[in-house]
């Protein structure tokens, strides 16, 4: 559970609100007329069976798709179309699903380039380096210095990424979204294909990510087990479709949600 | 008709003429990377490479008599009168099949599971390589290729087209090169038989089922490899075929392989995995081409036959990335 | 004492952050350097400048520019030679305009024209990827080279065609012409790569650098992370055709001192420039350099032996450097993609830990 607490969940302000989402390739329809929101420093799950729906609506969220309608408010501001690298800017960081790390970069680059977005000095400071382009430098390296010691991977700094087992890989990537300092946090399945000990250390992370740094935090994320323990809320979707909305408890004793993680046919 | 108007149809023939040749070569882009996923940018150079080979064999030079002679002082540069043309294209066959086990053996073999774009800069050292060695064995001076092809304006044309003009004025008929047509029906042929191999043969179907998935085509019963060593060679034939054409048409000499850089854009038009895409973005390259150094040349100097394909291919490709035939590209993370 | 990391302890970021992070290959690389400014001019000639060092800098600045672009951004070009020719004619309609002008600023601004003329062609890099884009750069190639041949403007309406660099002096040197000793042209060649080289390190190891790599390494997480493709890409074709144009004026100005569009900025320049970044190592500074002296020294080699040494006929011995080169290509992608850098790396990593390999 989270530990920004001072007011319980269902009180604190709206951070990022989605309206009647729907999305459509051709003739698939991902998303179908989805709304749900999420408050300022909450950890809000996102589940359902493969192929819901979930990371469309992430890639919404993170303008990477563009949903045919629907509406999006950010920070109470409806947000217009916008490219991903906006997003980024306004303070929208993310991981993704299969693992998409810079694989020609080192670990630390890796995570240089996830401040990107805070860094000012143009092309002719960084040409001449000596001086502010130098101290820029440092400075983020610093930030970037504290993230590593707070993920553990100070032994992989100069590795290249491509060299990492699978688990390190997955914590680089978070450590690359921590860098941009987000004030929401998109992870996709971030404990997927991990075993029972390197799930351990990355849900630890993300409650002390939630905690020490109040930042939200939207996750999506197979295993029961781990989004009870960590959610506020969750929100089910299936076939496209929300199910359900709730705390975890709510969720759990929804008959829909039930049928579809038992696999009922639908109608 | 008017005699502008007569111009113009010559204009568009002759672009079609010329278009097929680009198409021939575009044709072996296709089946490789269809096979392969490999786009093979030597195909350009194998056919100059056949056609090297194929005046040698048809004059019965000595190969790498040049550097014999450095070596060894032996002054040697024919063996013999030379072999008739059938037993010549047939010799020249077995030496691309021959380059082709090479190439899946030395090259291919070892760089599997690369990306495109190395797999692409390997095919243009593949090129220079080729291009070296073609030198090497047979000298780099330019050789006329004759093995009996028709060529020549056509007299019947000309006669024929000089009647459709309108009553009084000067026009003195239509020139069509018999080499030209021959292409055509040659490419026309070589089309056709292809589509006949993929669709109604074992090893076509293989090769079909290979460019979906590679591992159904395991499940046919053929391995990888030896569908690679296949895919080359068809594609030499396709090189021989091109090579022949324009040999015979300008000579063989080193220009020849250039032409692989005018199938890009054809490919670009036509998508690199659609046969008949091979064969429209060449007639629209060609046609375009000539259309343009006729009505466009004139007003900025000419000889923009150089660059014009390619900035279609430019401009073509803002508007859709994917080619002509290709499917629509939707990114996913 | 080479490369021995002991005692050698990083104590701050910046110290972390050196080009030579080694004390010894620190003064390697600048004893190095000092001899090549100061000792080479004083035994320089002919030959050697025209045939040997000249071609090395002016191929390893162009190196240096088409690997900021295929290298550090991924986006591969064969429009290297219309770069170039970009440069040479910018060169010479500056020098002619303006007969006062520094050389320096001469090549520097060409450099600055071809950075525009780069950024327009870099464009469609935005919508097009990977060998289609490669393709699409084609267009530049054939474009550029059909303009400098077209418009008479260009080369000054001169009867051949050609275009010939004035005599132009640097304190009092000629530096450009038939007059120019070979150390002056010689020290500047060195002097413009050297400094621009320093600037392509700076900037491929900071923001803009990993964001080049990004972009290469996996664009949708890239722009999804925050990179704008937009901004990325074209700073990377700006300062990549910055470089290749200094090149161009460069091997015009005070290298061949005298072109023609055609043969000096053909295609197979764009693919000589392609090759020595690939056989150098993609996305390494030292590595434009290693590929470039790679690909200049061999000829020279070739010819040297085959026809100095054994008296072979000179077109046998450019058939058998094609080759060569063609077959090294193909053996670099297979063995070591990273190229001449990366066995430097590693032949260092194994002097480091000499004589106990672990
Ligand atoms: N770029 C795309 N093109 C076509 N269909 C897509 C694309 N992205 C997602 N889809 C489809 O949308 C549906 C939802 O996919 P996704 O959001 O990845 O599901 P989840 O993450 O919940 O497993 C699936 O049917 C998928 O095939
Ligand atoms: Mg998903």
């Amino acid at each position: 559970m989270s530990l920004v607490e001072t007011l319980p969940a269902s009180q604190r302000d709206i951070l990022l609100k989605v309206d009647n989402i729907s999305l459509s390739f051709g003739g698939v329809k991902a998303i179908t007329n989805i709304s749900f929101d999420i408050r300022v420093g909450e950890i809000r799950a996102i589940i359902g069976p493969n192929g819901a729906g979930k990371t469309s609506m992430l890639n919404v969220i993170n303008g990477f798709y563009h949903p045919q309608e629907g509406t999006i408010t950010f920070e109470g501001v409806p947000r217009p179309r916008m490219r991903p690298h906006h997003a980024a800017t306004h303070g929208v960081a993310r991981t993704f699903q299969n693992i998409a790390l810079f694989r020609g970069m080192s670990t630390l680059d890796n995570i240089m380039t996830g401040r990107g977005t805070l860094m000012k000095r143009n092309l002719l400071w960084q040409a001449l380096w000596t001086g502010p382009a130098e101290r820029e430098e440092i400075e983020h390296r610093e930030a970037v210095e504290k993230i590593i010691d707070f993920l553990e991977i100070q032994h992989i700094r100069k590795t290249p990424v491509g060299r990492l087992p699978y688990g390190l890989q997955k914590r680089v990537e978070l450590g690359r979204a921590l860098a941009a300092e987000p004030r929401l946090l998109l992870l996709d399945e971030p404990m997927a294909g991990m075993n029972r000990e390197e799930k351990e250390d990355m849900s630890r992370f993300i409650l002390d990510v939630n905690s020490q740094f109040g930042t939200t935090i939207a996750l999506i994320e197979h295993d029961m087990g781990v989004v009870m323990d960590l959610s506020d809320r969750v929100v089910v979707l299936d076939y496209g479709k929300k199910i359900g909305d709730g705390t975890p408890d709510e969720v759990r004793a929804n008959q829909d949600v039930i049928d579809a993680y038992l696999g009922v046919p639908h109608e | 008709m008017s005699p502008d108007f007569l111009y113009f149809i010559e204009t568009v023939l002759n672009g079609l003429m010329s278009g097929v040749m680009y198409s021939l070569v575009a044709l072996g882009f296709v089946l490789i990377f269809k096979a392969s996923g490999i786009f093979n940018f030597a195909q350009g150079v194998m056919a100059l490479f056949a056609a090297l080979t194929l005046v040698g064999l048809l004059t019965g030079q000595v190969p790498f008599a040049h550097l014999i002679h450095a070596i060894f002082g032996v002054e040697a540069q024919h063996w013999g009168a030379g072999m008739p043309a059938l037993l010549a294209v047939i010799g020249t066959m077995v030496v691309m099949i021959a380059l082709a086990f090479l190439i899946e053996r030395i090259v291919l073999k070892h760089l599997v599971n690369q990306e495109p774009i190395i797999l692409f800069m390997a095919t243009i050292g593949l090129a220079y390589f080729l291009e070296g060695l073609g030198d090497l064995m047979w000298g780099s001076d330019v050789k006329a290729l004759d093995i009996g092809v028709p060529s020549g304006g056509s007299f019947w044309w000309e006669d024929v087209t000089r009647e459709w003009a309108a009553e009084g004025s000067d026009y003195f008929g239509m020139y069509i090169d018999k080499l030209d047509v021959t292409a055509a029906i040659v490419a026309a042929v070589l089309v056709v038989a292809l589509s006949v191999f993929s669709q109604y043969t074992r090893m076509g179907r293989a090769l079909r089922a290979v460019a979906d998935d590679h591992q159904a085509a395991l499940s046919v019963g053929i391995s990888l490899r030896t569908i690679w060593v296949i895919v080359w060679s068809i594609a030499g034939f396709v090189a021989l075929v091109a090579g022949i054409m324009w040999g015979s048409k300008s000579g063989v000499q080193f220009s020849l392989s250039l032409i692989a850089l005018k199938a890009l854009p054809v490919l670009i038009l036509g998508g690199f995995t659609s046969i008949p895409g091979a064969i429209v973005g060449g007639l629209i390259i060609g046609v375009g081409e000539k259309l343009a150094e006729l009505y466009i040349g004139p007003l900025v100097g000419g000889a923009i036959e150089n660059w014009f394909a390619y900035v279609v291919a430019l401009v073509f490709l803002l508007y859709r990335p994917q080619g002509l035939f290709g499917d629509k590209i939707i990114e996913r993370i | 004492m080479l490369y021995r990391e002991a005692g050698d302890f990083k104590t701050s970021y910046r110290a972390d952050q050196q080009t030579f992070p080694i004390r010894s290959e620190r003064i390697l690389f600048w004893a190095f350097i000092v001899a090549a400014f100061a000792v080479v001019p004083f035994f320089i000639n002919d030959y050697w400048e025209k045939s040997v060092l000249i071609p090395f800098l002016v191929w390893s600045m162009a190196a240096l520019g088409l690997n900021i672009l295929v290298g550090y951004c991924g986006q591969v070009s064969l429009g290297t030679g219309g770069f170039m020719a970009v440069g040479a004619y910018a060169a010479y309609k500056l020098m002619t305009a303006f007969p006062e002008m520094n050389i320096l600023l001469v090549i520097v601004l060409s450099g600055g024209v071809t950075a525009v003329v780069g950024m327009a062609f870099g464009l469609p890099s935005l919508r097009i990827k990977g060998f289609y884009l490669a393709v699409a750069t084609l267009a530049a190639q054939f474009f550029l080279v059909w303009v400098f041949n077209k418009f008479p403007w260009f080369y000054n309406y001169s009867a051949s065609g050609q275009i010939t660099a004035p005599e132009r002096l640097l304190f009092g040197v000629p530096v450009t012409g038939p007059n120019s000793p070979p150390w002056a042209t010689y020290l500047v060649a060195l002097t413009v790569v050297f400094v621009f080289a320093w600037i392509g390190k700076n900037l491929t190891r900071g923001r803009i650098g990993r964001q080049w790599m990004a972009i290469r390494d996996m664009d949708i997480a890239a722009e999804i992370i925050g990179v704008e493709p937009l901004r990325a890409k074209i700073s990377a074709f700006a300062v990549s055709s910055f470089y290749i144009g200094i090149a161009g004026a460069m091997y015009f100005t005070i290298w061949f001192g005298a072109v023609e569009p055609t043969e000096a900025f053909g295609i197979n320049q764009s693919f000589r420039a392609l090759f020595m970044v690939i056989i150098g190592g993609l996305g390494s500074i030292l590595g434009s350099f290693l590929g470039a002296g790679f690909l200049v020294l061999l000829p020279v080699l070739l010819k040297n032996l085959m026809v100095g040494q054994l008296g072979w006929a000179t077109d046998i011995a450019s058939h058998f450097e094609i080759m060569i080169v063609g077959a090294l290509i193909i053996f670099f992608l297979i063995v070591e993609p990273h190229g001449l850098a990366q066995l430097w790396r590693l032949t260092k990593e194994k002097l480091r830990l000499w004589p106990f390999p672990h």
